[in-house]
């Protein structure tokens, strides 16, 4: 996170470190607003630091078992725990299948932070250049969400509402994020970062040739406030992916994908790197 | 404030820190463990990496609490019986310390990463410590101690210091 100098010193607050779900959602009912969950912490840590939240108790739930599970079961998909760090998911081999969300995965940060920071906590930040949404968008994925007035899901992709803005009340918790059965479903990820720690441009395809009907989904992050997906692209590979369809679904993000300019980069730079990362993973996934 | 224990370097510490104190201001200002470097602050130089239970992590983004009842291994947790590891002593033959402010995390990554895989390739050896800086540059050095250490096995960092 590179906002401004941090202080080196964090807010005060109390830490709990509940044991079950039950206890969490005490927790958050009894502090609600005044309380922040904290998986791996690095976000949220950062955050702290440089004074953009100050929240007075920290629920650290990384000693709460249920939500330290990884599952992957037929028809049900993956299911992968708040509490689980991204190194744990990808040294547990379940994510065979799941090329997208590996790769991305993979290339997040470093081993260090890796083993610190979770799935379900760098998808919560919904800070626009991390890597994870525009993955699991692109296998439709869900969260599941618990709170004192009970469980609720949403797709990730309604899940997200803007920059470091998510649909989740002060007192409820995302338990866990929900990835289909990638049954028949090829897919590849690619960024850009330019040397530094952020992407410029990120992009998700996922090809499914589940059924009669083929479906691509093509999302892309860091071009824009947050994860967009491309029905135009979409199209031009619904018949899979050729030299041609490859080319169609490059030149038509490129113009299509709405990019911004920040201090990053500008935007016709990111309409350049959308052409390049797209033709890039579309080639990768010819050779496959 | 609340009373932590803590096992570093194979003794075990207990202190009263408050809740929002880092464990790297922990090892640091409560235990006098200067080798743990505070430099960046949020987890982008990784000078304040130590081993946390079974894994490397960078202090500054953890909390004391949270190493409550575990085990702490910096540096200095790395000599046997006043011995220095391999790694260590390749570091001094290859000059792989300029001003040696980041050499206590880049030892301790190296020499965990050996322990792991006694002969890495060179990606491996990237990977591994992608998360640490040295802005004196001393990378290549880095490079020929690991590869040193590593010797002539299946690993893959000398050939390709050759093929350089």
């Amino acid at each position: 996170m590179s906002f401004g100098s941090p202080y080196v010193t964090l807010p005060d607050f109390t830490y709990h470190r509940p044991k079950t779900l039950d206890e969490t959602i005490a927790l958050l009912k009894e502090h609600g607003d005044q309380a922040k969950v904290m998986g791996g912490g690095v976000g949220l840590i950062a955050f702290m630091k440089e004074r953009l939240m100050s929240p007075a108790h920290i629920i650290d739930v990384k000693g709460v078992a249920e939500l330290k599970r990884v599952g992957r079961a037929p028809g049900k998909g993956l299911t992968v725990g708040a509490g689980v760090s991204i190194a744990e998911l990808l040294d547990g081999g379940s994510l065979d299948g799941y090329s997208v969300l590996r790769e991305a995965l993979e290339r997040v940060a470093d081993p260090m932070i890796r083993r610190r920071a979770t799935l379900v906590g760098n998808l919560c930040e919904a800070i626009p250049w991390v890597d994870s949404p525009p993955a699991l968008i692109s296998l439709d994925s869900t969260v599941e969400i618990a709170g004192p007035n009970g469980r609720r899901t949403l797709p990730v992709s309604g899940f997200i509402r803007g920059p470091v803005d998510i649909d989740l009340n002060p007192d409820e918790i995302v338990t866990q994020v929900v990835i289909p059965d990638p049954k028949g479903t090829m897919s590849a990820f690619e960024k850009f970062t330019g040397g530094s720690e952020f992407s410029l441009a990120s992009v998700a395809v996922a090809i499914s040739n589940g059924g009669r009907k083929r479906t691509a989904k093509v999302v892309y992050g860091a071009v824009n406030s947050m994860p967009v997906r491309c029905a135009e692209a979409e199209q031009a590979l619904a018949d899979g992916v050729t030299p041609a369809s490859m080319r169609k679904a490059a030149d038509v993000a490129s113009e299509k994908v709405e990019c911004v300019d920040d201090v990053l980069a500008t935007a016709a730079y990111r309409r350049h790197l959308v052409r390049v990362i797209t033709t890039k993973v579309l080639r990768r996934m010819m050779r496959a | 404030m609340r009373e932590i224990a803590v096992k570093v370097n194979g003794r075990v510490r207990k202190r009263l820190v408050k809740d929002n104190e880092l464990l790297l201001d922990f090892l640091r200002e409560r235990l006098g463990v200067r080798s743990v470097k505070a430099a960046c602050w949020r987890g982008e130089c990784g000078l304040c990496t130590v081993k946390l239970d079974e894994h490397l992590v960078k202090s500054c983004l953890v909390l004391a609490v949270e190493a409550d009842g575990r085990e702490v291994k910096t540096v200095e947790g790395i000599p046997e019986d006043g011995e220095l590891a391999p790694i260590q002593k390749a570091f001094v033959s290859h000059g792989a310390a300029q001003c040696g402010f980041c050499t206590p995390a880049w030892i301790l990554a190296t020499h965990e990463l050996l322990q792991a895989n006694p002969h890495p390739s060179e990606a491996e050896l990237v990977e591994a410590t992608g998360g640490l800086l040295c802005r004196c540059g001393t990378y290549n050095q880095i490079r020929e101690a690991v590869a040193e250490v590593a010797g002539d096995g299946p690993g893959q960092v000398k050939e390709s210091l050759a093929r350089a």
